[in-house]
């Protein structure tokens, strides 16, 4: 009749559990993993659902930052063009080409230093009046000067840094003209500056709204359940038993979603993105669109993962009332 | 096994769900908690296997007091009770076993002591021969079988009963009483909150009646209650 004479006294005894197989973290974690297995197969349209909403969403997220990315690329290789441009009204000797090269490449900032001959100038000034090659009848190479073209480290290419440069470039002696595209290199900069205003803006309003939208799935499929948790925490269930399959859950949509929306981006890559370089770069240098770079993939991963995860964790702290 | 001393509850200020209740229950006891909608049954078991706690007053399981309890310590104090309700809250997308398994898993039990265990005590309810369904394949008085399995599996010290037959028929809910009875005569405090007059009159156990919030009688016996009223 008294089963319940040995465990007493009520305090400790409902802290206690047998110790059966299944225990300990080993067997806990099988638990918590094949009940997060068998809720999904039991629940299918549910995760379909879920797991659809995290691949558009990220989908979203990862078109813009193949364009953002892509963009961003251009502008590097426009930037490529800020050039600072030295000129003399002589040939200069090998000595003289190389000392001004010493000189000039010692000045912070500078990468490359390039002699243009009279004969260089020359023909480059040919080949940009292809077609009107006529009118150069006659010009002798003497006419032109000879430059010197320096390109300038990525860090030195905006319109303060290259002023700088200019100012300690003029302290040479034997360099008296240098041009540089001021206004050209002012706009550059205040394009990219704006460019990547938006980019930030735009990224962001995407990335809340993401998190908004697959948190209220989350939700709803979690709302949709609750009578399990009901269920769970009346047998007695700890609150970390009954979280921990609707988390492992979380986790798998979040990681199955990325690397569906990861399947599909490349499939949309491979089909027509990416020889739509040419409309996106102005630039015809540029083969196409090149796809996002690996870290850019795991970090689409994770941020699946962790939308799975968290979007699960908040919900259920909403319907767990243990 | 439960002491409840000058417990009150308020939903809203003005209207008490219980208003100084004072019940003791012993350790193999059946109670009938009755009285019309509203009276505060539900709440008063809400109270035993704490989903509420009192504003004011004491309420003892087992010599604890439940109200100092932890949320994390809750489910500790429910793993020795077991509750069922009218609505069955059996979960549609698991079968008879694995509706009555959660209970065991719940504890860490392995699957091959679970798979015993569920066994015997579905023999017992005498639905072993549906532990692949779902419950909507289920009649309802089969369905309040698997919940009971559910509540009874891990042998609880404690049976609370929210109106289980309110969706039944009367073969069933004789069925039902039964299985109450069985779980009493095994040493487990059952305390059964209906209107149900039929339930009372074939349970023939004490009855405590409330209204309003309020412990209006006590009988003994529901035989001389019947008379009473």
């Amino acid at each position: 009749m008294n089963r319940w004479k040995k465990q007493k006294p009520a305090v400790k005894q409902f802290s206690k559990r047998p110790n059966l197989a299944g225990e300990g973290f080993g067997g806990r974690t099988r638990y918590y993993f094949s009940r997060a297995l068998i809720n999904i197969r039991q629940n299918v349209f549910v995760n379909v659902v879920t797991i659809g909403t995290i691949a558009l969403a990220l989908l979203i997220v990862s078109l813009f930052l193949l364009v953002f990315v892509n963009l961003e690329n251009a502008a590097q290789s426009w930037s490529e063009k800020v050039q600072v441009t030295v000129y003399f009204d002589r040939e200069l000797s090998g000595q003289e080409q190389t000392a001004f090269r010493g000189k000039v490449l010692a000045l912070p900032g500078a990468s490359k230093v390039n002699y243009v001959s009279r004969d260089e100038a020359l023909k480059r000034f040919r080949e940009r009046l292809r077609g009107q090659e006529t009118l150069l009848d006659g010009v002798r190479p003497e006419i032109l000067p000879t430059s010197l073209e320096i390109s300038l480290k990525k860090a030195n290419r905006d319109s303060k840094e290259v002023e700088k440069f200019v100012v300690s470039l003029k302290q040479i002696q034997g360099i008296t003209e240098v041009q540089y595209g001021e206004e050209w290199v002012r706009r550059f900069n205040t394009f990219l500056n704006f460019m990547r205003l938006l980019g930030a803006l735009l990224g962001s309003f995407l990335v809340v709204a993401v998190i908004f939208i697959v948190s209220n799935t989350i939700k709803l499929t979690i709302y949709a359940r609750r009578d399990e948790l009901e269920v769970m925490s009346l047998v007695g269930a700890t609150r970390f038993f009954i979280k921990a399959p609707f988390l492992i859950e979380g986790i798998l949509q979040g990681g199955g979603g990325a690397l569906l929306s990861l399947a599909l981006l490349f499939g949309m890559y491979e089909s027509f993105l990416h020889n739509a370089g040419n409309f996106l770069t102005f630039n015809p240098a540029t083969t196409g669109l090149s796809f996002l770079p690996a870290e850019y993939l795991g970090i689409l991963l994770l941020a699946g993962i962790l939308l799975g995860f968290l979007g699960s964790l908040t919900s259920l702290k909403r319907f767990i009332n243990v | 096994m439960i002491q409840l001393h000058n417990v009150s509850l308020f939903y809203q200020k003005d209207a008490p769900a219980l208003h100084n209740i004072n019940l003791r229950v012993d350790k193999g006891e059946f109670i009938f908690l009755t009285g019309p909608s509203g009276a505060g049954k539900t709440t008063l078991l809400r109270l035993l296997y704490g989903a509420l706690t009192p504003e004011r007053g004491q309420v003892l399981i087992d010599g604890q007091n439940i109200s100092r309890l932890t949320k994390s310590q809750i489910p500790y104090l429910r793993r020795s009770m077991g509750v069922v309700f009218q609505d069955f809250k059996l979960l549609p997308n698991r079968t008879v076993f694995e509706n009555v398994a959660i209970t065991l898993e719940v504890l860490g039990w392995g699957r091959p002591d679970i798979g015993k265990k569920v066994m015997h005590i579905l023999k017992q309810m005498g639905m072993e021969s549906k532990i692949s369904h779902t419950p909507q394949a289920l009649s309802g008085g089969e369905q309040q079988r698997v919940a009971l399995a559910r509540a009874l599996v891990n042998e609880p010290k404690i049976l609370l009963a929210d109106e289980p037959t309110g969706n039944l028929d009367d073969a069933n809910k004789n069925q039902i009483m039964n299985i109450f009875k069985e779980a009493n005569v095994r040493g487990t405090t059952v305390v059964v909150a209906t209107h149900d007059r039929r339930l009372i009159d074939n349970g023939n156990k004490r009855l405590v009646t409330l209204s309003k919030g309020d412990i209006v009688e006590q009988v003994e016996k529901a035989e001389t209650c019947s008379q009473a009223i």
